[in-house]
């Protein structure tokens, strides 16, 4: 890599070179029954540099002719990609705790023991149809550059995925675990997906209209990718924010507050610095319902005339290899901060209503416009404070600029889900479209 | 290059293994409205590796060929660890032994034009929304992904072949005071770079519609007689029935698998859909898929009765169902899945008019934004539609999600058309990516569909 650097420095003003090497391990089971065991071993380097304000940009997955990476970087420069910013110079970081190395010692044996124990102890007591993963994912990564930087991370993680089926699809109820080291699952978590499927088992068929929804942490990130677009310094640049004047101003309930929390290490995955190398930090999107921060890149906080907030990641809404990713603003630490209830109390307290389990369809509408409007998958129906049954052919649909000035309240439990660390939510007065 | 497969191969004495290495070259060039964001062209390459041994079958994807000998170890390790947890072994329907080297026929080869031309191109057609002052921003995007394949097994098959995929697609975002509207905009295929060309009209019309959504209302929540147009009805084909004659998604399923039985009525009479990866020309076509398998066209349903599916090897000795070609992967990161090709319903003899005097009132909706499925209920959305009264098309109306059950759905089919279209950009995610996803139908007409609205 430091040869890479110093010949690419040779031929441009300013160089920054990522690199990745990945090894992934997953065992999935289906119907109790092992179905698969896959292994990932990835490397990729990619190279970014600048010569007289315009960006050059290449990656390979093996370092074996280092003239052609920096060749294809150098022709890229000709399509005249405008880069007025400068890599940074980045020293002191915090030191994280990411990387726990007893998950060297697990093999895809203590998965597949794991996967088995919980399918054991859950089919005894469900009907459902139970599908569970597991798997590991160790990361090394380092980014150097012309500015001086030259920082290393490694990171190991461990999930497990629990999912019971409803008959006839893959509607289900699921909650996954997501640590940083090997750990049998606990008893409380599979209790409750156990609890929740077979407290739904019946299938109803409730009258649609206006009525309180509880979006489930599973569920949360079709409501959260509408805001995510709304506060991006890319979607704020590119004028199609609807809240890009509103900085300060109350656009959701004051119950709600959502940040993002990259030094929390905890969590698996923590980072002290993005993947342009700028240190990583705290940073309030929504606080008691006032919008407080949009967040940038290097690029897009350039464009905007305002500092980079640590947010620019190689990823993309539909996975994608690191490698080969243009670094664009992204909240990879996402928290929604908790309330007092237990999910149970809320539950009681939603009294009638429907819970969404699960979304089908939250990639399309308008999501720019925060329109969301997406198929029941399945949703639970909720009377008398109790759940009694799934729906299924049902739709729900909103705007989230409506639904979270209607909030009316917040789980006391944050689960890692998808798209970042989330409680349940109940909204009021969301609109349900069923067949009766 | 067979040499050195078959050599890393060697070190193996499981009963079957597969290798395929792959090289992808890429060439992105971006547009972020006027602005070019990224442009440039690389290679990568890779390689994976799959083992059946004792039973059990497993993949290993690496980069470094370097590491052959290590992923065969964990490979066979892993295949082992299968095959002592599972009661029944794992089987490969037998396959015929290939060596075959394979280009296909391309109207202007991608390779032979610079990136200046295709810079060019896609700055013509992303110009052309934003001279109009409530276009707000673009994002259309040239992209071109060749993969050149080597795959080599155990049996002695020995098959070289390449994809070429091109397109220049995106979105194109209106926007008034606080109302913001987007739609999809493109073109593409698997057969040169020819097909890009000339397509300054589809990029004015989209323009068009995004600028016309800025003045429809939402569409009211209900249950609605619909018609397709052939884009929408493609993407209901894929999703809604599409996924479940994929033997993998229902192998262990079993109260799915219970009503995905040969010869289950599950449509009306007037409903066949075919899956043909062969179609020469089509976007999902391929000869061979990631297995070594040649693929062969796929009667799915026909007259409304389930008549065959999509299988890999596995499948097929699993389902003890022919072979037919559909194991493919997105690149050299990933082993393979079982994916559609080209899949359509086949086209009747009614034209649009008919379909539309048959409704007499409901909804013309358009263009796919987006699906998704989970068995036997599905979502997805429509670009843009226009409300039908006395068989005459009215207003136009926006924000349009529709949902339904897979099986009352194609009971639900009354019409079909006969102007089959085939879609020209593809993007399934199946745990991977299949950019050359297929899909088309007629116009067609379905009672009694949930659209959610706003």
């Amino acid at each position: 890599m430091e040869k890479l650097l110093a010949i690419a420095k040779a031929n441009s003003d300013k160089v920054e070179i990522f690199s990745l090497e990945q090894t992934i391990n997953l065992v999935k089971f289906e119907n109790s029954k092992l179905k698969n065991i896959e292994c990932k071993v990835q490397s990729g380097i990619s190279l970014r540099l600048i010569k007289d304000g315009k960006l050059g940009f290449s990656y390979t997955k093996n370092l074996i002719n280092r003239e052609e990476l920096l060749q294809n970087a150098l022709d890229s420069l000709k399509g005249g990609v405008e880069a007025t910013f400068d890599f940074p110079h980045t020293k002191d970081l915090p030191r994280l705790s990411t990387y726990d190395p007893s998950i060297e010692n697990i093999s895809n044996k203590n998965f597949v023991d794991e996967c088995n124990r919980v399918c054991k102890k859950l089919s005894s007591k469900t009907k459902g149809q139970i599908n569970v993963s597991a798997g590991s994912a160790i990361d090394k990564l380092r980014i150097i550059n012309s500015s001086g930087t030259d920082v290393l991370l490694s990171t190991s993680n461990y999930f497990f995925h629990n999912t019971i089926l409803y008959p006839n699809s893959y509607a289900a109820i699921h909650r996954m675990l997501y640590l940083k080291k090997f750990e049998k699952s606990p008893d409380e978590y599979l209790h409750f997906v156990l609890d929740t499927y077979n407290r739904s088992l019946k299938k109803v068929n409730p009258k649609g209209g206006k009525m309180k929804v509880l979006f489930m942490p599973e569920t949360m990130y079709v409501l959260m990718w509408r805001l995510l677009s709304a506060t991006s310094g890319k979607d704020v640049y590119q004028k199609q924010s609807p809240v890009a004047e509103k900085i300060g101003e109350k656009i959701f309930d004051e119950k709600i507050t959502i940040y993002d929390d990259p030094l929390n290490d905890k969590m698996p995955n923590a980072r002290s610095f993005d993947d342009e190398g700028t240190p990583c930090r705290y940073l309030p999107i929504i606080e008691k319902g006032r919008l407080k921060n949009f967040y940038y890149d290097l690029h897009y906080s350039k464009k905007m005339n305002t500092k980079p907030t640590g947010h620019g990641y190689k990823s993309a809404m539909w996975g994608g290899d690191t490698v080969f990713l243009k670094p664009t603003p992204s909240l990879e630490h996402l928290h929604i901060k908790p309330g007092t209830k237990s999910f149970s109390e809320l539950i009681k307290l939603m009294d009638k209503g429907i819970v969404v389990a699960g979304a089908l369809g939250a990639h399309s509408g308008n999501i720019q416009n925060g329109d969301f409007s997406i198929g029941l998958s399945p949703g639970l129906y909720v009377d008398n404070g109790e759940i009694v049954g799934h729906i299924k052919d049902a739709m729900i649909a909103g705007n989230i600029y409506n639904a979270m000035k209607n909030v009316i309240d917040i789980e006391d439990t944050c689960y890692p889900v998808s798209a970042g660390t989330f409680p349940a939510i109940i909204f009021d007065n969301i609109s349900v479209a069923t067949r009766k | 290059m067979f040499d050195l497969l078959k050599s890393m191969l060697s070190k193996t004495d499981s009963k079957y293994a597969d290798l395929r290495y792959e090289i992808k070259k890429e060439i992105k060039i971006i547009f972020n409205g006027k602005e070019l964001t990224q442009i440039g062209s690389n290679l990568t390459d890779g390689y994976v590796l799959r083992i059946l041994k004792n039973g059990g079958l497993s993949s290993v994807a690496f980069t470094k060929g370097i590491d052959a000998e290590k992923a065969i170890r964990t490979a066979e390790m892993n295949a082992v660890l299968v095959s002592e947890n599972i009661e029944e072994p794992i089987r490969f329907a037998k396959a015929d032994v290939v060596k075959d080297t394979f280009s296909p026929k391309l109207e202007e080869d991608p390779r032979r034009i610079s990136i200046d031309e295709k810079l060019e191109l896609t700055r013509k057609y992303n110009n052309l929304p934003l001279k109009y002052e409530k276009i707000a921003t673009t994002n259309i995007g040239y992209m071109e992904v060749i993969r050149e394949k080597y795959f080599v097994n155990t049996e002695g098959s020995e098959i070289r072949e390449d994809l070429i995929t091109t397109r220049i697609n995106g979105l194109i975002t209106s926007r008034d005071g606080n109302l913001i509207q987007n739609v999809r905009a493109g073109t593409g295929g698997s057969n040169g770079f020819a097909i890009l060309r000339n397509a300054q009209e589809e990029f004015e019309k989209k323009t068009s519609i995004a600028l016309q959504l800025l003045k429809a209302k939402p569409v009211e929540a209900g249950v609605h007689n619909v018609i397709l147009n052939p884009s929408l009805a493609g993407v209901f084909t894929h999703e809604a029935f599409g996924h479940f004659s994929e033997a993998d998604l229902i192998e262990d399923n079993p109260t799915m698998r219970k009503k995905m039985k040969i010869n289950a009525k599950l449509g009306s009479d007037i409903l066949s859909i075919i899956d043909d990866p062969t179609m020469p020309n089509q976007l999902g076509f391929y000869k061979y898929d990631d297995e070594g398998v040649m693929a062969r066209p796929t009667q799915l349903l026909k007259n409304g009765v389930l008549v065959g599916r999509l299988h890999s090897r596995r499948s097929a000795a699993a389902f003890r169902e022919q072979l037919s070609g559909h194991c493919i992967a997105q690149d050299y990161r990933y082993a393979p899945i079982i994916r559609m090709g080209n899949i359509y319903i086949e086209p009747d003899t009614n034209t649009f008019d008919d379909l539309l005097a048959t409704m007499g009132n409901g909804l013309y909706i358009l263009d796919a934004k987006g699906g998704q499925t989970s068995g036997e209920n599905f979502t997805f959305g429509a670009q843009y539609g226009y409300i039908v009264k006395n068989s005459k098309l009215g207003k136009m109306v926006r924000d349009i999600n529709m949902s339904g059950n897979l099986y009352k759905t194609l009971q639900n089919i009354a019409v079909i058309g006969s102007d089959l279209v085939l879609s020209k950009i593809g993007g399934c995610g199946k745990g991977q990516l299949n950019i050359r996803s297929c899909h088309g139908a007629p116009h067609v007409f379905i009672k009694n569909v949930i659209i959610g609205g706003v």
